[in-house]
């Protein structure tokens, strides 16, 4: 059971990571656009348990590590993804206050999306990358955050569906 | 109530967080194995971007240009200034090629001819409201320019200065219909007064009866006392054509003038005539014609058989085609 669901996940982040760097990235937006992965694979941990949100961001976080575009080390996205797939699953999970409630999913998300990306400009500078101009971080921060909670509302419902169809453990 | 998590689960995080630093310190430390997973997904990936890039370039400039639609705007008249700057400053580029030109053959004529010269720009060409053929230079008095002094430019004679104004004068063309000058032909010495027609031609009367004139004869200034108005030497013609002048008392002749007047940038004035006359030494080498190769061919009949009383047939030649260059 578990290997089948592991399965049908993984085959469909690849798709959705497929359609990122193949379609989606070829349009430049400006506020530098969003990471229709980033916000599939959040919204999908937030569906999940801790331990699914966990897992899910990990693989997630490696395939975008295995980006082209990725300037960080292997397994730095990993990292900042298992941390906040945890962390959005287990808020959402474990708060029936903000279950049921598609509004504050779009939220979450879309302060995940942002927390993700603060986390990876952090570790990088840590790393001691280049990592620009404040002035373009922030404007890039913002961007995503913005662009993520418009996106956001046409992706949750394709995640929300294929996710009660794997695990037809949570409702959307 | 809030979902407090299990050890299991916190393990599992743990666990995710210490493989996540593992591969990152694997990566830092330039393991090949995980260079070569990037590698892998751009081998995998990128032939569908390339395609996807060829059917999703026009969508990605449309959101492109609609973002920066200012900034495009503003880019697009700064980029037409500047084109307009680069096209002035290339205009300006190529007047000043012309005038240096101007200037370094005037430079050339004063220097054999030993003038002491006041180079000057022509700032206007006359008017065509005015009769008199003229142009305005920007030399006048502040530069000792007086008037009737001679003005030439590369080619040879321009005119003589026929006003003069604090930093301005005025030039009377050479081609002026008012416009007489004495001149010399170059070589035979011959002497005579040429006049201006308002066109690029000019005739010349020789003043000796007996004298002769033939095309191709260059006239040069035969000076006046003093310099003024006109310094000896300087090239002014070449006859172009010598009308049937039977009957008449002197010879006339056609001449056609060096200077093109009509695009004069730069002049110079002449402030001081040379010591000695440079007599010929200003006249303008004739020109070389280049040899054009004329191809002669010539047919002869060469006898290919016994001869038409023999065989009882017309005569019959093969042309020998023979190429002489001359």
């Amino acid at each position: 059971m578990y290997t089948r669901r592991g399965s049908y996940t993984a085959l469909i982040f690849l798709l959705i990571y497929a359609v990122e760097f193949v379609i989606v990235d070829q349009v430049h937006l400006p506020f530098g656009g969003f990471s229709l992965f980033l916000i599939f694979v959040l919204s999908w941990s937030a569906l999940s348990s801790p331990e699914i949100g966990a897992i899910g961001g990990f693989f997630g976080g490696f395939l975008l590590d295995l980006a082209p575009s990725s300037n960080g080390p292997m397994g730095q996205w990993a990292l900042i993804l298992s941390a906040v797939g945890f962390g959005i699953a287990f808020l959402r999970y474990g708060d029936d206050s903000l279950r049921g409630s598609p509004l504050s999913l779009v939220v979450f998300v879309a302060g995940a999306v942002v927390i993700s990306i603060c986390a990876y400009v952090l570790l990088n500078s840590l790393f001691g990358l280049e990592v620009g101009n404040m002035r373009q971080l922030v404007r890039s921060i913002v961007g995503n955050g913005l662009w993520t909670l418009a996106i956001a509302p046409f992706v949750l419902p394709v995640a929300s569906r294929l996710h009660r169809t794997i695990f037809e453990t949570r409702e959307f | 109530m809030r979902y407090g998590g299990d050890n299991r689960s916190r393990l599992l995080l743990v666990t995710l967080i210490v493989t996540s630093l593992f591969l990152i310190t694997l990566d830092m430390r330039g393991v090949p194995l995980v260079t070569g997973l990037r590698q892998g997904t751009q081998s995998v990936f990128g032939p569908f971007q390339r395609a996807a890039s060829t059917a999703f370039t026009p969508i990605g400039n449309f959101f492109s240009d609609v973002a920066h639609l200012g900034r495009t705007r503003t880019q697009l008249a700064s980029l037409e200034d500047q084109n307009a700057k680069l096209r002035r400053s290339l205009i300006d580029y190529k007047g000043t090629d012309a005038q240096i030109k101007q200037l370094k053959s005037i430079l050339d004529l004063a220097g054999t001819g030993g003038y002491k010269i006041v180079s000057a720009k022509v700032i206007s060409q006359g008017t065509s409201l005015s009769f008199s053929q003229s142009i305005t230079i920007d030399v006048g008095a502040n530069a000792h320019i007086t008037r009737d002094m001679t003005v030439i430019c590369g080619d040879g004679l321009v005119g003589v200065v026929k006003e003069v104004y604090a930093s301005t004068s005025l030039v009377l063309l050479e081609s002026d219909p008012a416009f007489r000058i004495g001149v010399r032909i170059a070589g035979s010495q011959e002497i005579g007064i040429l006049s201006g027609q308002g066109t690029d031609r000019a005739v010349l009367q020789l003043l000796d009866s007996q004298s002769s004139v033939k095309k191709g004869d260059v006239l040069v200034a035969r000076g006046s006392e003093g310099g003024k108005p006109f310094v000896p030497g300087v090239p002014v013609g070449v006859v172009t054509a010598v009308p049937n002048s039977a009957g008449l008392v002197s010879q006339l002749a056609e001449v056609k003038y060096f200077t093109h007047l009509h695009a004069l940038s730069v002049v110079a004035v002449v402030l001081k005539a040379p010591v000695t006359d440079p007599r010929d030494a200003l006249v303008p080498p004739k020109p070389t014609p280049t040899p054009i190769p004329t191809v002669t061919i010539f047919v002869t009949p060469t006898p290919s058989a016994p001869g038409p009383s023999a065989l009882g047939n017309s005569p019959s030649a093969s042309p020998t085609p023979t190429a002489t260059k001359k």
